[in-house]
């Protein structure tokens, strides 16, 4: 048995998503790099982000597109499908930092053949703004 | 002195294509949705997937705009394989402003992927540290094999000029 996606009618402006925690360790960094088969250095190499003025490897901010898009198709449903994904860099983020993800829905649409939800989406570190994203789900009538 | 010279303004509408090499594969996507922490069955399980119309397990959304799997070629001297325009900009860092993507169908196994990149446009503007910084803005479009668009991603870098240091 799948488990069951949400219907339009059942969400309105305002509904939060549930929120998560993420901590960057090397590994996940490392895991990340490999499986996206991105080698950058940037990414896990404490010399070269020194020569790069930065303190330290930096998440991917690519990987924050994966989160908001996980956190959207986790709690609408499996018949959910992301239409959009716009999201924009606010700060860095380092090896070793948690991040707090959180979401609620800005917007509602009726189409012909499926409905849209529209999410606003950020990242945050301890308080501080590091992605934020507009998410176009389209969910079965 | 200018970021934005007239001999970078020249690489504005530049085109690569990487043609398609293999299948995603299952493996790909698994290791994909494991890295991401992602543990939703749509990804691993077949009949799972096919319950929610799926022909087979999909990919997870951005799997096909994060991976640099089109790519074939050794790593440069920063240890990247995927698309880069190799500009002629000296003394800066490269930064990502953000992503914006669009999705037509869900990513299969079996999808061959041939990608193409077109550099749209840069612009130099104020930085919020002092001086200025560059914004490229390049275009990837993604297709299957029937030559079908699966997701555009349209992704903008900043290049930020270094500090000089003693």
């Amino acid at each position: 048995m799948i488990t069951s996606t949400k219907s339009a009618a059942s969400l309105q402006p305002g509904d939060a998503l549930p929120a998560a925690e993420k901590t960057f360790t090397a590994v996940e960094l490392v895991m990340y790099g490999a499986a996206t088969w991105d080698w950058h250095r940037l990414h896990y190499d404490p010399d070269y982000a020194d020569a790069m003025q930065l303190p330290g490897p930096v998440v991917d901010g690519q990987v924050y597109g994966a989160m908001f898009a996980k956190q959207a198709l986790d709690w609408l449903g499996p018949k959910a499908f992301v239409r959009r994904l716009v999201f924009r860099m606010r700060s860095m983020a380092f090896a070793g930092d948690t991040l707090r993800l959180e979401g609620e829905v800005i917007e509602l649409r009726d189409g012909r053949s499926f409905d849209v939800v529209v999410l606003n989406q950020r990242l945050t570190n301890n308080g501080r703004r590091v992605a934020e994203a507009t998410t176009e789900v389209r969910l079965p009538r | 002195m200018p970021l934005l010279t007239e001999a970078l303004k020249a690489w504005i509408g530049r085109e690569v294509v990487y043609p398609a090499r293999e299948d995603l594969g299952r493996a790909g996507i698994r290791y994909f949705a494991l890295a991401i922490g992602d543990d939703n069955p749509l990804h691993i399980d077949d009949d799972y997937a096919r319950e929610a119309g799926h022909p087979s397990l999909v990919a997870p959304p951005t799997f096909i705009v994060e991976t640099c799997q089109y790519a074939h070629r050794q790593p440069d001297e920063h240890g990247y394989i995927g698309h880069v325009w190799h500009l002629p900009i000296k003394g800066c860092r490269m930064i990502r402003a953000g992503n914006d993507y669009e999705f037509f169908r869900p990513v299969l196994p079996t999808d061959r992927v041939s990608v193409t990149w077109t550099l749209e446009d840069m612009a130099e503007r104020e930085s919020s540290r002092g001086g200025t910084q560059l914004f490229v803005s390049s275009v990837a479009r993604y297709y299957d094999a029937a030559g079908d668009l699966l997701a555009v991603n349209r992704e903008t870098l900043v290049y930020q000029p270094l500090a000089a240091r003693a």
